[in-house]
Parts: structure tokens; sequence; C-alpha cells
């Protein structure tokens, strides 16, 4: 697992190892202030998409200890009512999710039940794609968060996506809009000496006859030298006494560009790496990384809290697909379907939604079907919180909604 | 004197050679080879650019004073160019005790208390922290065997460096991505070390070879659980992945065909660094994959599916999309294809098709290549003339922050090419290691012998010091308490802490370290050595050796009148004694330009 720094305090001497400790100091932070309150977009509406890659198991995560199948087909890693955080008759969450049982318990979650898609794929690579463009078995081309970007912000604010990550995830690729990409706030300026700041500052702004390559790449330096003065920043100067957890998911990064006033409504974090493919000792690993997760969104709601932006912000919690419903030999799982989704908010409305797939209807391949199409809690959540309300112009054909917004 | 006259030689052929590029004749899709009369040091440059880690300017020459197909020749059908290249130079820090690695700590704790052994490490007789030495063990490996997975990569990136047959590094670099395991879950440098000698040996050989070895490789077969696919319980990670990632690509099989060829590999396993199959786990019943039935076994499935003629098509395209460009039409596919099939996967002829091809040179395909980061970090190493791979900055930390850390690939599906290696923060990070190499760091410190915030390790290394007890020296600071790590541990079978601390000790003692010199650069030799005059001059040298696309003039002139006013003159002569930091601080603005970024 990547050693994560996102809830270190850095040092001044570590920032000074980063060698960026006051880069560009002077007239450019104001500079980008004004900017800043200039370009802000009229709704402070937030949504943050946090992906657990590799496939959690939604069964293990939420647990439907109400119902016998799910004992008959996990003899051995199926948890046992007693170690539940139970949140009513028939479901209780893993015992390491303390956090998801308090947000729930505070009407401040909503779970969505039995999201998936028709003729799913097992391919962690095909169908994360699938959940990134909101488009199943197509070839689109873009992510479902920057068509949204496009369609509700077209004047292309700067810096209205963020992606917290190495690599740009599909998820966040628009037409339009250049998301800022970035991994440690600390390292994230360009390092140079004094004299040489004006013709680094120039970067991709030359040639005239380039490629596709070079205009892509003339872009994103645009952007990087748009945004990276902000982030580092916002970084440097954000503090905050609420515990996160081991490994909060970048969220606390988020947190710091939040409370730094970034004009940005999209979020996008992701556990990365594959964490959550269990096929192999899945118990104690699971528990962990759900702990990570759940102590990690708890702490980033409190934050919210505190920082007054409680009211403005959502998050929305998927992993590409759900595991086989019967244990393997290994006391793991293997690639499964339907899943649950969880949004998380002031101004949600905590419950449950959609119907539970029925463990005792597998299909063929020992998979639960599907109850819900993914993309109406996408829907629901660009419609009934980002206030868009042409939902089906994204997705080809309009999905009905959820209420879950208050 | 004559020296010189040929240096200016080379730099005339150098920037000739740059301007011809623009010019050339569009062959986009054209698999026919280019002409003895077209091959000149452009084309050179770009086939070394590609098909190795790119070129100082002599090397270039070399290549651009042979006839097309020697030059690809040479690079193709390496195995009889002279290269003699150190084996690597492995630590001691294995032993028998170690295999078969406990999957977790619980479950090498767990078999101590059963077995009073595990690791080779037995448990004391009595007192505290009975456990502790097969902690100790268990956290020492992990440490160990990571630390010396970086040595590896230091050891393979020099082989990328200086080797006379950089394709054999290539295809191994491409073969690592496409069969991409990671020490992360392997947790085992030796079994890595013996893929990679698979890939170097085999990647440019004949597919059938390269695949069977890998699918019966140990580090593949620790990778994808082989160990858990058994007659009667078949996992079908491995075969998903066979049809999947490695043969077919998605669309091609069903989910039938994935559990049938399960089935065929069941019993297949590995023994420390050898492969075995365990026929009473092996089922030798009738399987129906692709179309085909038969008793298989691993190999047979593995003939099925090269039969199948997607299979050739997918492999083809992805060595072209690595090679020339993400875009390929389904014509192109088709024809590349039919070349690995008729050579009976034989790679050699694929590769000399496209990189003889009129394709290969056209537009198109020159200077639109976005460089993955470890050709990114050698090919500037090389193109500096370096005969070493530098300590500082640290290999595996740049790699890494771009991107691309040797041996660590981010999942089984490798790492994804093209536009996703650039991204704001990445763009940025690119510069800032060139800035790194030429005004290296004098705070750096080795990331291979200081933990650093690791576990906190240097709290408890301090605390232990001072004689506090364990429970109080490993005891975390309250921002990290949560619910998972509120265990009181003072009477307690062992610390976790404690053994992270000591496995890092003894790691720290047994691995061998990593030389840590800054790279050994003289671009003043460099650029008056190549006969630049003024600094225009210098400019030009430095932007046709390091960059693959034309730079425009406006910005030349801006780099220029930048290096003009730092050395307070625009000529050259007489400021040999203070021209090397000016120079560095040119390079530096040379290789932050985007168009670094291609090859």
């Amino acid at each position: 697992m990547k050693k994560m720094n996102a809830n270190k305090v850095w040092t001044r001497r570590e920032i000074l190892r980063a060698g960026l400790a006051g880069i560009g100091a002077g007239a450019m932070p104001l500079v980008f202030s004004r900017a800043m309150a200039a370009d802000a977009p009229a709704s402070k509406r937030i949504l943050v998409v946090l992906e657990l890659s590799g496939g959690n198991d939604g069964l293990n995560t939420l647990v439907p200890y109400g119902d016998d199948a799910y004992y008959r087909h996990r003899p051995q890693i199926g948890i046992r009512p007693e170690k539940l955080r139970k949140i009513d008759d028939r479901f209780g969450f893993n015992p390491g999710m303390a956090g998801f049982e308090r947000l729930y318990k505070d009407g401040r979650m909503a779970v969505v039940h039995g999201c998936g898609y028709a003729q799913p794929s097992f391919s962690h690579f095909t169908s994360m794609a699938y959940w990134h463009t909101g488009a199943p078995n197509s070839g689109e081309e873009f992510g479902w968060v920057g068509r949204l970007a496009d369609a509700i912000d077209p004047q292309l604010t700067p810096n209205f996506i963020v992606n917290i990550d190495e690599m740009q995830s599909l998820a966040v690729r628009a037409n339009g809009h250049v998301p800022v990409v970035f991994d440690d706030p600390n390292t994230f300026g360009r390092k140079g000496m004094y004299q040489t700041r004006p013709l680094l500052d120039h970067v991709g702004e030359s040639s005239d006859d380039a490629n596709a390559s070079q205009r892509y790449l003339l872009d994103v330096a645009k952007s990087a030298r748009e945004a990276s003065q902000l982030v580092r920043d916002a970084w440097t100067r954000y503090k905050t006494p609420v515990d996160y957890g081991i490994l909060p998911v970048d969220l606390p990064k988020v947190a710091s560009l939040i409370a730094a006033g970034m004009p940005t409504r999209l979020y996008y974090v992701s556990y990365r790496h594959n964490a959550f493919d269990t096929h192999v000792q899945q118990p104690d690993l699971h528990q962990r990384l759900l702990t990570y997760v759940s102590d990690g969104v708890a702490g980033f709601m409190k934050d919210m809290e505190r920082i007054g932006r409680a009211d403005d912000v959502v998050v929305m919690v998927f992993s590409e697909f759900g595991r086989r419903v019967p244990e393997n030999t290994s006391l793991g799982t293997d690639h499964g379907t339907a899943n649950h989704m969880y949004l998380i908010g002031k101004n949600v409305r905590g419950g449950h939604y959609g119907t539970p797939s029925n463990l005792s209807e597998l299909d063929e391949g020992d998979n639960l079907v599907f109850t819900t199409d993914f993309r109406r809690v996408y829907a629901s959540v660009i419609e009934g919180w980002l206030e868009y309300r042409n939902s089906e112009r994204l997705f080809t054909q309009r999905f009905e909604t959820f209420p879950v917004f208050v | 004197m004559l020296q010189a006259i040929r240096s200016t030689a080379l730099l005339l052929a150098i920037l000739a050679g740059a301007a011809s590029t623009a010019g050339a004749a569009d062959g986009t899709g054209d698999l026919s080879p280019i002409g003895a009369q077209d091959w000149n040091y452009a084309k050179a440059a770009h086939l070394l650019e590609r098909a190795g880690f790119g070129g100082t300017p002599e090397e270039v020459a070399r290549y651009a004073a042979m006839t097309p197909e020697a030059a690809v020749r040479r690079l193709v059908r390496s195995k009889d160019v002279p290269n003699s290249l150190p084996a690597f130079d492995e630590s001691d820090i294995h032993d028998p005790g170690l295999e078969p690695f406990p999957v977790s700590r619980p479950a090498a704790t767990d078999r101590a208390k059963e077995t009073g052994k595990s690791m080779g490490v037995k448990v004391k007789p009595a007192g505290n922290r009975r456990l502790q030495p097969v902690a100790d063990k268990f956290f020492y490996w992990l440490r160990a065997s990571r630390l010396e997975t970086h040595r590896m990569s230091y050891w393979w990136a020099n082989r990328m460096l200086v080797t006379e047959r950089p394709l054999e590094e290539k295809m191994a670099l491409f073969w690592h991505g496409h069969f991409a395991n990671s020490e992360e879950k392997i947790r085992d440098y030796r079994k890595l070390l013996k893929q990679l000698q698979l890939f170097q040996e085999k990647g440019t050989g004949n597919f059938r070879d390269l695949m069977i070895g890998v699918a019966q490789d140990p580090a593949m077969l620790a990778f994808l659980d082989a160990g858990v696919n058994v007659k009667g319980a078949p996992n079908e990670n491995f075969a998903r992945e066979i049809m999947e990632l490695f043969t077919m690509g998605v669309g091609n099989y069903t989910e039938k065909d994935i559990r049938e060829a399960a089935r065929a590999f069941t019993g297949w396993n590995f023994n420390d660094l050898t492969f075995v199959i365990n026929p009473d786990r092996h089922d030798d019943s009738v399987k129906h994959v692709l179309g085909q039935s038969g008793t298989f076994d691993g190999v047979e499935v593995i003939d099925v599916i090269l039969a199948q003629p997607v299979t050739a098509d997918y492999l083809a395209a992805k060595i072209y999309r690595y090679f020339v460009r993400q875009e390929i039409t389904p014509e192109l596919r088709k024809q590349l294809g039919a070349v690995l099939r008729d050579a009976n996967y034989e790679l050699a002829p694929l590769l000399e098709t496209i990189f003889l091809s009129q394709d290969f040179y056209s537009a198109a395909a020159t200077g639109s290549r976005i460089k993955p980061p470890v050709e990114l970090v050698v090919g500037t190493y090389r193109k500096m003339g370096l005969k070493e791979v530098p300590g500082v900055p640290d290999f595996n930390d740049v790699t890494e922050a771009l991107g691309q850390k040797l041996f660590y690939p981010p999942t089984v599906a490798g790492w994804a090419n093209g536009k996703s290696w650039i991204t704001p923060g990445l763009l940025l990070t690119r510069g800032n290691f060139v800035y790194d190499i030429v005004f290296p760091d004098i705070n750096f410190l080795p990331p291979d012998r200081y933990p650093g915030g690791d576990y906190q390790i240097a709290v408890v290394n301090d605390k232990l010091a001072q004689g506090y007890d364990v429970t109080t020296a490993t005891k975390p600071d309250a921002k990290e308490v949560t619910s998972m790590s509120m265990q009181a541990d003072r009477d307690e079978d062992f610390n976790t802490r404690l053994a992270s601390y000591r496995g890092w000790q003894t790691a720290l003692q047994k691995v061998k370290p990593i030389p840590r010199a800054t790279a050994q650069l003289d671009l003043s030799e460099m650029v008056l050595a190549a006969g630049s005059r003024n600094t225009r001059e210098a400019v030009d040298y430095l932007v046709a050796r390091f960059l693959s696309v034309d730079v425009d003039s406006g910005t030349r002139q801006r780099i220029t009148d930048f290096l003009s006013r730092e050395l307070g003159t625009s000529e050259l002569a007489g400021t040999e004694t203070f021209l090397e930091e000016p120079l560095r601080l040119t390079l530096h603005l040379i290789l932050s330009l985007p168009e670094y970024q291609l090859g």
C-alpha cells in the first residue's frame, strides 16, 4: 500500500526539502485571490466523489444480517450479527466502520441498494471505465464528471474540477475543462532559480503549428501554472484539529482547498491501486480498509462542520463492482456485480433507497442481480444537488432520480 | 583543431537533420520500408528514441551511417552485439527459513503460536513479547526485499543507460508493463529478478515461449494467486488476466471461457523460485475453451488462445501503440497482426516491419509520443552522456513521483500510456526532475538509509535510546489514534511498531547501500567540444541534442538572450571558467519546455 502523507504535519524543514517554501511569494497570491473572487460560480454546492478501487465487497460492508442466505453463502467470512454495528433490524455495518454508523444514525447518509448495470463486466478496468464514463458498453471518450463540468460551467471557470491522484481519472476527462490533477500539494509547484522565473512562467505560451500531443501539453502547462500556487498556499495554511484516521484518502487535501475558497465544485479522489480486490484472506484486510474510509469520511464531514461548509458539501462513495456472493475457497471473494452507493452530507435525507438485490435469486454466475442503474444515482446528484436539470443530456437517456436531498 | 572541425560538421548534421524532419513525405499507414536514400540523422535519432532510450549525437551519427536495414537489424536482432554488462550484485539477505513467506503478519504470528516457530525463528520460552523475534523477522523481510528491489531498479536503469542493445531493455520494459507484477504483493525481489531476466532473454524472441514462461513464472504465479487455484475450487484471477490483459483483450471471450480455462491451470504453483505442478490438485477432465474441447492443461489452453486470430491482432496493436502512436486504424491492426501470426509469433519480424516502415517515420508518428517517465529519466541521462545513473536525485523516488516506479506498477493492467502520463502536477514534477539533476539538493537524505516518517520509526529509535519502555516508545501520537489502534500493548505477544523498527535496522545492516554520486555533468565541455561559438549556437545545440520537436524562434530567442545576459556576452570565447552555471540554468529552461516531454 502506498504511503500517504495526507494528514501529516509538514515541518518547515520538510517543506524546504521539497524545495518550495516561498516560491512565488509576493504579488502572486493577491492576483489569484482577486481572480478567484471574480470567477466564483454562483452556487457554492460541492460534490466530492470517492472511488474505492478494486471492487469493494458491499455485502461485508453493510451486512444484510437479517437474511439467512448471507450466512449460507459465507460460512467462513460472513460477519456474525453480534459483531456488527447494526443500523436497523436488517443491516449492520462492518465492525471497523464506526464513522459510517454514526453518519447513518445522524440521518446524514443515504444508502442506495443494488446499484449496477446490465451485462456487467467483471474486469476491473472495463467496469471502472463504465462507471467513469457513465456509459457502459460504449466508446464514450469523456468522463461523466468532465461532461457535467462542461454542462454546468460552459464559461470554463479555471480550477472547477480537482482530481487528486497520480494520474488523471477518466471520470474527469472533459472536452472543455482542464481538471487540476495533483497528488502531493507540497510538491505541486515549479522549482527554479530567481532569474529563470520569467521564462519558466512563460512555458506553454509559444508554438504555432503544434501537433495534438503538443497542444495537450500546452493546455496542461497553463492549468499547472494557474492552479499550483493556489493549491500549495491552501495546503500550507490548512490546519485542523479533526482526526481523519490513519489513511484518509486525500480528503484533508480536499478540505484544505474548500477552506481556502477554491472555486472547485467537483472533487474526485480515489482509494487507489485496486486496494479492495480481496481475493484471498479477506476479513482483516477488508475491515482495515473500511476503517480507513469510514474514519476519513467521518473526519471530513466533521471538518466541513468546523469551517462552516457542511451545508455545501456532499460525498458520494462507489466502487466498480461488488463481489461474488459465495465466498471462495481462499477466505476471499471474486469479482461480482451489484453494490451499494453512499451519499453523505448534512443536506442528504438519510435512509435506504432502492431495493436490495435478492440473495436467494442470484444469476447463473452466483452474482447479485442489480436493481438500480448506477446512473440513477449520478442523475439524482446532478439534478437534486448540483441543480442541473437536464441530466439526460449527459447520459443519452433520462434516469429517474431519488429524492435524496433536503 | 581537427577535432573541432569534425565536431562542427556533426553540429551541422544535427541541425540539418532537425530541419529535414518537418519536410518528410507523409507515409502514414504505409508499412512498406523506407529507402536508403531517405535515411538520415533525424530518422536515426527517431529510431533510437523509440526503439531505445535516445542517444548522444555520436550514437545517432553511428546509426545514421548505416543503412536503415542494418540499423534496425542491429537493434532488433541484437543477440550478437557484444554487451558485457555486470549481473545484479545481490545483497545477502535471504535465508531458506523465509520460504514460503507468510501472507500477512497475523499469518506469521499465528503460525508461530501454533507451531512454536515461523520463518525459521523460534518463539521465546517465557517472558513478555514471546513472539517478538517472529514479528521482527517478518518486518525485516518486507523491508529488505523492498530495499533490494530499489537496488535492482538501479541496476536495470544502469543497463538501459549503457547497453549496446537498447531494444532488449526497452522490450523488457514493455513486457514489465504488459505482465505487470508488483513487489507490493510478491514481496520477494528474487522472483522479480527472475521475471525480469525472462523478459530480457525472451522479450524479442517468440511470444509463445514468453507467454508460457510467464505463466510458469513464480512471480506471476504468486501475483495472480495461482496457489489457491485448485481442482474443485478454481480461482479465476489467473485465467481472466491471461485472456483480458495478456493475449486477447476484453470482449473476445465469455465468462464461461474463463471458468473453464481456470480449471486447466489448476495445480500450477511454485516452490520458492521453481515452477511446480501438483498433479493431485490439477483438474484433468475435459474443458471447453473458446470453442475447443479437450483435457487441456495450461500450455494447451495458451495454444488455443494463440490460435485465435484476435490474439495476434491484439498484441501487434499494443506493440504498435507503445512504439509508434496511440491511434491505430483497423486496417493497420489487421496488417500488423498478420505479420505476427505469419511468423508464428516470432516478434522480430513484427518489430522490423514497424521500425522500417514509412508509417514509423511519417509526420504523425514523429515527435508526438509522450515519453513514459522511465524513458524520460534514462533518456535524459543518456543524452547528457552520463555513464552511470546518478544516486542524487534518487531514481526510485523520481520515477515514483512521475508515476512509473519499476517493479511497482499500479495494477495488473500496468501503466496507461500516452496522455495519462501528463497532469498539471506531473508536468511540473518533470521539470523539477531536471532541476534536481543540474542543481542537486545538498540536503539530500538517501531514502534507502533514512526511514524518514515511516511508521514513526525515527521516534521509536530515539525513545528507546532514551530508556523508555517499549509501550511508551511505540505509543502513536494523539493524531494517529483511531478505532483501529486503541489496543493496549503493555503485556503482549509482540509489538508491531517495535518489529517494524527492528526490521528496518536489520535490513539497513544487510542490504548494500546505493552509491550516491550526483550527475557527472560537464555542459561547458559538451557545448564547446561541439564547436558552439556563441550563445545562439549553444542554445541551438542543446535544443537539437535533447529535443525531438522543434522549438519556435521566439522561445529560442528568449532563451538565447537569457544565456547572453547570464554570461555578460553573447560570445563563448573567454567564458570557459564561468560558463557551467549559466548553461545549467539554460538546460533547465530548455528541458522544462512542454516540448521536451515528446519523443
